[in-house]
């Protein structure tokens, strides 16, 4: 124990060019998904089209060939990515917007990565990027699940007991008589896993900086999920609550960006723990969730072929592995509001996805991924809180992001706007790191005091304003 | 003969059919529990942003659809955030329904009986523009259109449902909150509810016209989301429920006619209690009667409001036979007369009677209207959700008048009893015996309701609170929901099965009687006979058509006399 915890040390302490020649070659295998978010031209992108975008060269190079399946096996989720990609962009932006890094992706080339070479650097903003891409992938593909874009989206069928009729029959017709019999009530829980399955693919967990990447990505799902509320409508005798519904709803995306960018300002500097090394290499402990992974197995096999009825044994261990996953989360929602738990979020249902493949990745392969997510961080500073599920953290301090470096893929914060009265980072001092910056006056022409007419007519005027704008030297 | 079956029946018979019909209860709970699913599903659909077509925005026949051939090509939100009007008076927002799940196009079932569409809306006020945040009764002006579809229908070939332009208030709190701009959720508001679920697909296109002449949403700010989340009634528990209604209604039905036929044999008139338990065993039936199975051919919109009037009728009734019960026990009445509902108890129901006038002028209101336009509701206007409101608390004040009342009068039936009590041992065994009897009935009675009301309210409870399932080991899972709401349909079904039972008239003799060969003398005259050592008893003014019942009152009478 004691040894390995000093070599861990002397391994950060080192923290130099051989662990990092060594690493480079895994540092960016889990983003290069980013790249996606150029696919074609979003705007042309509908549910009919993914068969036309599916060819585009530009996936094969970014994705990976699990993320290929995933999407081929899918239909209409690679538009959702594409969606999910270009908001995490955008919300980035916004949200950095009055940085000196301002979460700037550069023209995608291939085997580049979309934000450029500040991945390859364990810190807070790569952090960032990670949670905050995993997270709009979740929502997005929880959106197109209820927007209808995504067919393979499954149903919650954790509250219900199926017919017994159904279990007779096979394929499809079982599958219409339980729509029929119990519903299908939504399943936000399907952009989790997805997300899951989809983000965390080149991220193995062996190292500290995948450890890391993992850790933000979950803790970007976890934003996710936290900020679903519930809502409920009773529907009884004349309206009256003898019978109600509740089901969950999704915060918009710009709240999770919010909540993300606070973490972000708290975020946690962390490092290996004696556990880590164990359980990276060693053989699983037994515990309850090692003994459910192969479970799981079967339950993801089966879904595909069967039909529902037979997946029916790995769910309730699926389920327990994702509270495992997220026990501080659903706590902190029920400590709240007792009725506030997430009915929806322990799905059962497995992705459509694996097929006749996982059976040949057979236990050892299972239990190792499922373990991927059981690690704990330990703060650099041991007088800080280690890490919480929603925490993001990070490795390296950040560079300065005042110069230009494109050796370490910083741009510099040169031709930058600033606000001269701001004493903030977006404040003309801090963003133009004291080199001075330049005044312009710009006339804005805007459309404005437009009347409205149904049906559809619309008279504006256009005004022009002056502003006032600082750019930095 | 005297006295009713519950009072002749043996300890060991009473306890047989006591524990038949809990098994029966018992079995209800767990049809609902271990075979019916949630009683309710839902979908929430997120509308997808179309371009309108500006030539045929008054076409009550044009829809556009978001999935099949032909479908719109939808408009992408950074499309509507670049556009400096945010492209206002050019989106249609597009629900379709249901969404198609686990790689299947999924269509709606006539099982699943109805459909309610509740709205969540999101919006944005931009801080540089003159309105920066929502006014207080923020009004929001809908165009709605719902159309159907049916499986051998082509993917354009959308028909016209209901088409209204309708307004709602919206309650919204911000979410996020910067510099530039600002997001607000808000609550959610009813949209549209169908009373009968006949066609499989179905579509909702909302337009949100902006008009500044006619200050039409233009208060309204950015609009952002728009998620629709569709409820129905699951198939399965329609099943569930509809098996359980077919099979209750023919016992029901013929405990009815023996109870009926067993009346008739006596020689006197039915009592007003015998007409009381012959009417709630009516209304019970109305409500059994199974004619949801009819919904499966016919399009019946009006299937949700008959379902309350139904429901309504059973609690008028049951609330009614209470008091009659209470009534007819009273110990000190006010004419010697036979009772009956309009000379007694007219004062009494007249709670009952007002709350559920006003129960079903509110149904009238809401449910009513919904079948000339399902997009309306009375909750929506400032002044319809007075009325609504008026209607209810009017509704709620009478039951209070009503429970108040029922508990005083019960109170007084036991101060009777524990008065009278003290003079049963002096009197003659058959007359002991009698009394007791009376006493025993009303207790148990009372015993019973108070146990099956309880429950009932337990129940509902358990059901709000209970959220969804309880594992009961691993292979066992228990629907709470579906097994409170079997579970409390079935125990007031066997309350009034016993009810019908062990208040019809017993054909046994008293112990006392065998010697004398009166049976077809009226149980009066035969307590009479029998205590004949109380001359003043037999001088009483007798009742002309006195039943087994009231007999306890000319035996309070007849202790008043002493």
């Amino acid at each position: 124990m004691d040894l390995s915890y000093i070599f861990i040390v002397c391994l950060l302490a080192l923290c130099s060019a051989d662990a990092e020649s060594k690493q480079k070659s895994g540092r960016g295998r889990g983003s290069m998904w980013w790249g996606i978010a150029k696919v074609g031209e979003p705007n042309n992108i509908s549910p009919i089209s993914t068969g036309i975008m599916y060819i585009d060269p530009a996936i094969h190079s970014t994705l990976r060939r699990k993320q290929r399946r995933l999407v081929r096996d899918n239909p209409g989720v690679l538009g959702a990515l594409v969606k999910g990609a270009n908001l995490a962009i955008s919300e980035c932006q916004h949200q950095f917007r009055n940085r000196r890094w301002n979460c700037s992706t550069r023209n995608f080339l291939r085997g580049k990565n979309l934000f450029g070479k500040i991945v390859d650097r364990g810190c807070r903003e790569t952090g960032f990027i990670y949670a905050i891409t995993s997270a709009a992938v979740t929502h997005s593909i929880a959106r197109a699940c209820s927007e209808g874009s995504i067919e393979s989206c499954t149903c919650d069928y954790s509250h219900q007991t199926r017919s017994p009729q159904a279990n007779h029959q096979a394929g499809s017709v079982a599958g219409v008589r339980d729509w029929e019999w119990g519903g299908c009530s939504d399943n936000i829980g399907f952009g989790f896993k997805f997300s899951r399955e989809f983000v965390d693919t080149g991220e193995r967990g062996r190292n500290l900086r995948e450890k890391m990447n993992l850790h933000n990505n979950e803790a970007g799902r976890a934003h996710v999920q936290a900020e679903m509320r519930q809502e409920c409508k009773c529907h009884g005798m004349s309206g009256s609550c003898t019978v109600k519904t509740c089901w969950m709803r999704l915060a918009n995306f710009r709240v999770i960006g919010d909540n993300l960018k606070a973490r972000f300002d708290g975020a946690t500097r962390v490092q290996v723990t004696n556990s880590l090394r164990q359980s990276s290499n060693a053989v699983p402990v037994v515990s309850p969730n090692a003994a459910s992974a192969n479970n799981i197995v079967g339950g993801v096999s089966n879904a595909n072929g069967n039909g529902l009825p037979s997946s029916v044994n790995g769910y309730d261990d699926e389920e327990r592995m994702l509270n495992d996953h997220m026990p501080e989360l659903l706590l902190e929602n029920s400590h709240g509001n007792s009725k506030q738990h997430h009915p929806n979020m322990p799905s059962p249902n497995s992705l459509p996805v694996v097929g006749a493949r996982a059976r040949g990745h057979g236990r050892g392969r299972q239990g190792r991924k499922h373990n991927r997510y059981h690690f704990q961080l330990n703060p650099l500073n041991p007088e800080h809180k280690p890490p919480g599920p929603k925490d993001i953290v990070y490795l390296e301090p950040s560079p300065s992001f005042c110069e230009k470096n494109l050796r370490q893929g910083i741009l510099g914060t040169h031709g930058r706007q600033c606000n001269d009265t701001s004493l903030g980072v977006d404040g003309c001092d801090l963003m133009c790191c004291g080199r001075g910056y330049r005044t312009q006056e710009v006339v804005v022409v805007e459309r404005c005091a437009c009347t409205f007419h149904w049906c559809c007519e619309v008279k504006c005027k256009l005004c022009r304003t002056k502003k006032i704008i600082h750019t930095c030297l | 003969m005297s006295g009713t079956i519950l009072e002749n029946l043996s300890g060991r018979k009473l306890s047989i059919l006591v524990s038949s019909l809990l098994l029966c209860q018992v079995a209800c709970f767990l049809l609902g529990g271990l075979y019916a699913p949630l009683p309710a599903g839902h979908q929430t659909v997120l509308g997808t942003k179309c371009r309108d077509d500006p030539s045929r925005q008054n076409d009550s026949s044009f829809f556009l659809y978001s999935r099949g051939a032909g479908a719109c090509n939808p408009v992408q939100l950074d499309e509507i955030e670049d556009d400096p009007l945010k492209m206002a008076n050019q989106l249609v927002y597009v629900f379709q329904m249901p969404l198609p799940r686990n790689n299947r196009v999924l269509d709606y079932s006539r099982w699943q009986q109805n459909l309610i569409g509740v709205l969540q809306v999101d919006i944005a006020y931009v801080s540089s523009s003159e309105l920066s945040e929502p006014p207080k009764d923020l009004q929001l002006t809908i165009e709605a259109r719902l159309a159907y579809r049916n499986n051998e229908d082509g993917d354009k070939d959308w028909k016209l449902y209901a088409n209204s332009v309708e307004h709602r208030y919206l309650d919204c709190h911000p979410s996020h909150v910067h510099a530039k701009e600002t997001l607000y959720s808000c609550d959610i508001i009813p949209l549209f509810e169908l009373g009968a679920l006949h066609h499989n697909f179905y579509l909702l296109n909302l337009r949100f016209p902006m008009d500044s002449p006619r200050q039409i949403n233009m208060q309204v700010g950015h609009m952002h989301d728009l998620t629709l989340t569709a409820i129905y009634q699951n198939g399965g528990f329609t099943q569930v429920w509809l098996l359980l209604k077919a099979l209750l209604f023919p016992f029901v039905v013929g405990i009815m006619i023996w109870f009926w036929r067993r009346v008739h044999i006596l020689q006197r008139s039915p009592a007003l209690l015998e007409y009381m338990l012959l009417y709630l065993g009516g209304a019970l039936s109305f409500l059994n009667l199974p004619l949801e199975y009819l919904t499966l051919g016919v399009e019946m919109p009006y299937m949700l409001l008959l379902s309350d009037v139904r429901q309504g009728i059973f609690y008028a009734m049951l609330l009614s036979f209470w008091l009659v019960f209470a009534g007819e026990h009273m110990l000190i009445q006010d004419s010697p007369n036979k009772s009956t509902i309009r000379s007694r108890y007219w004062k009494h129901l007249s709670a009952v009677v007002v709350g559920c006038i006003s129960l079903f002028v509110f149904d009238i209101c809401e449910r009513g209207v919904q079948l000339r336009n399902p997009f309306y509701s009375i909750w929506t206007t400032p002044l319809g959700a007075k009325v609504a409101m008026s209607f209810i608390v009017l509704a709620g004040a009478s039951a209070a008048v009503y429970f108040l009342f029922l508990c005083f009068m019960v109170w007084k039936v036991f101060k009777d009893i524990g008065d009278k009590r003290t003079s049963l041992p002096s009197m003659s065994q058959a007359r002991r015996l009698h009394y007791e009897g009376l006493i025993y009935r009303f207790k148990f009675l009372m015993l019973a309701t108070l146990l099956c009301a309880g429950l009932t309210v337990a129940g509902f409870i358990m059901g709000q609170m209970a959220e969804g399932h309880w594992q009961w080991n691993e292979e066992i899972e228990i629907q709470l929901t579906s097994a409170f709401l079997t579970g409390v349909y079935g125990m007031w079904n066997v309350y009034i099965f016993a009810l019908l039972i062990l208040y019809a008239p017993s054909h046994k003799q008293w112990p006392t009687m065998h010697q004398r060969d009166e049976t077809t003398q009226s149980n009066e005259n035969i307590v009479a006979s029998a205590a004949s050592e109380e001359i003043e008893f037999s001088h009483l003014p007798s009742d002309s058509n006195p039943s087994e019942i009231s007999s306890l009152t000319s035996f309070a009478r007849k202790v008043a006399f002493d």
